[in-house]
């Protein structure tokens, strides 16, 4: 089935893209609305469209609504998804196609698995779904979210050649530090870490129904980690190239060499545009995001996605990383 | 904050990281109150010996431009720009003194006379 493909068409910029996000959306609605009119030679005159969880079905729908009813759906979410929305920026429109894709491919799926369980019955209370026919609609969603992402992705604007360099003397030595820190993060990390705690004390007492407080302390204890490792984050250039570390115990930490970076730059980037604070993925590419403006961009070579990091005094860093980049190693 | 090295320096190493940072100070690159880098950053992007480093840093506490605080890291004193200019141009004196052959008794047996 060549369901993926459908409509992770490249960036939804320019005419190509718009043809192409057109034509898919047309080709899935086809499919969809197409399907049982297709078979319903072999279909029951009402098709079983819900089933209990034993698999016996408990709903049906005649066959002109099983086939518009989610051809509305999927059309409804089309338009949702292509509306110009006022305020979205060039940047928040990958998240279209992604969210577009994975929608299409659950949608045909779910008909495929309606019509294939409808299909040789001449009653619909006979008909029967597959006890594991969740698993390859969500594989499918996955898939074609992941599809949608890396085609969109492809086109993010090249690294722009006016990117700052820094005059860097002769004979001199030059170490850029900046330090971003989220108060609100360790906040997050101090009262989650404490709930999670007081969980694991309840439960250790016996004070507390384990099954209802081993999830609590696990989540608080998970998000605690996170909020700390995520409340600070240092930005280092070197000569040995760009480190990135986070929390108190600078751990995790990321590194790149001069020589695996091709381009530096500042760039002013907001939690909206990368979809929140933390460690995000999006159109963009990867952005640590603790505080709105400044950020520190730069291009690793052989990528298509940019790593961002917000930090104060980014033009600089960008400005000394180009110079390291272009300096021929002695 | 943007350190400065000389690589040609050769002076020991404490010495050059205490001067890099003294200059970052009297240059404004770092504010009162500002956090330096841990030691152990600074070690490790320097590519210098951690104590080496805590070293020079401690030569700047002696001489008022940083604080350490514990839980706080080490800080930049109250005062500190307008402390390590003139702490810059006082040695850029005595060396000068010393290349042309007077001793820091000399010197001071100058400002004395100043007055």
């Amino acid at each position: 089935m060549t369901v993926t493909g459908k409509d992770a068409g490249p960036a939804p910029h320019g005419r190509a893209g718009r043809r192409w996000l057109i034509g898919s959306t047309a080709a899935v609605t086809i499919l969809i609305a197409g399907l049982p009119w297709a078979a319903h030679g072999r279909l029951p005159g009402r098709l079983a469209t819900h089933w209990s969880g034993g698999g016996t079905p408990d709903g049906s729908m005649p066959l002109w609504a099983a086939s518009l009813f989610p051809t509305g759906i999927w059309l409804l979410a089309a338009l949702a998804g292509s509306v110009p929305w006022r305020r979205s920026r060039p940047t928040a429109r990958p998240w279209r196609a992604m969210a577009l894709a994975p929608t299409g491919a659950v949608l045909l799926g779910a008909q495929v698995s309606v019509v294939r369980a409808n299909l040789g019955h001449a009653d619909w209370h006979d008909a029967r779904l597959p006890v594991l026919w969740a698993v390859p609609l969500v594989a499918l969603a996955a898939a074609a979210g992941v599809l949608a992402w890396r085609l969109t992705t492809r086109s993010t604007a090249a690294p722009a050649d006016s990117a700052p360099a820094l005059d860097l003397p002769e004979g001199e030595r030059l170490v850029w530090f900046s330090r971003t820190a989220n108060p609100w993060l360790s906040l997050l990390a101090a009262v989650t870490g404490l709930i999670a705690a007081a969980a694991l004390v309840a439960l250790a007492a016996g004070l507390a129904d384990p099954a209802g407080l081993w999830p609590v302390s696990a989540v608080c204890a998970v998000t605690s980690l996170a909020g700390a490792a995520f409340s600070s984050v240092r930005a280092t250039v070197s000569e040995t190239g760009l480190e990135v570390s986070f929390g108190p115990l600078g751990w995790p930490a990321r590194r790149w060499a001069p020589a695996a970076i091709e381009s530096a730059r500042a760039e002013r980037r907001l939690p909206s545009q990368v979809g929140g604070w933390g460690y995000r993925l999006s159109g963009l590419g990867t952005t640590v995001m603790l505080r709105a403006g400044d950020c520190l961009v730069i291009r690793p070579r052989g990528r298509r996605a940019d790593f961002a990091v917000s930090v104060d005094d980014a033009e600089r860093g960008a400005a000394l990383l180009n110079a390291l980049r272009t300096r021929r190693p002695r | 904050m943007l350190l400065h090295l000389d690589k040609a320096d050769t002076r020991p190493l404490h010495e050059q990281i205490a001067s890099a940072v003294r200059r970052a100070v009297a240059e404004g690159e770092c504010r009162a109150g500002d956090r330096l880098p841990s030691a152990r950053d600074l070690s490790s992007a320097l590519d210098v010996n951690v104590n080496t480093v805590l070293r020079g840093l401690r030569e700047l506490r002696d001489e008022g431009l940083l604080e350490f605080r514990r839980g706080r890291g080490i800080t930049v004193a109250e005062g500190a720009a307008r402390r390590s200019g003139l702490q810059i141009r006082v040695r850029e004196l005595v060396a000068e003194a010393s290349r042309l052959g007077y001793s820091r008794t000399d010197l001071i047996d100058m400002i004395r006379g100043l007055a």
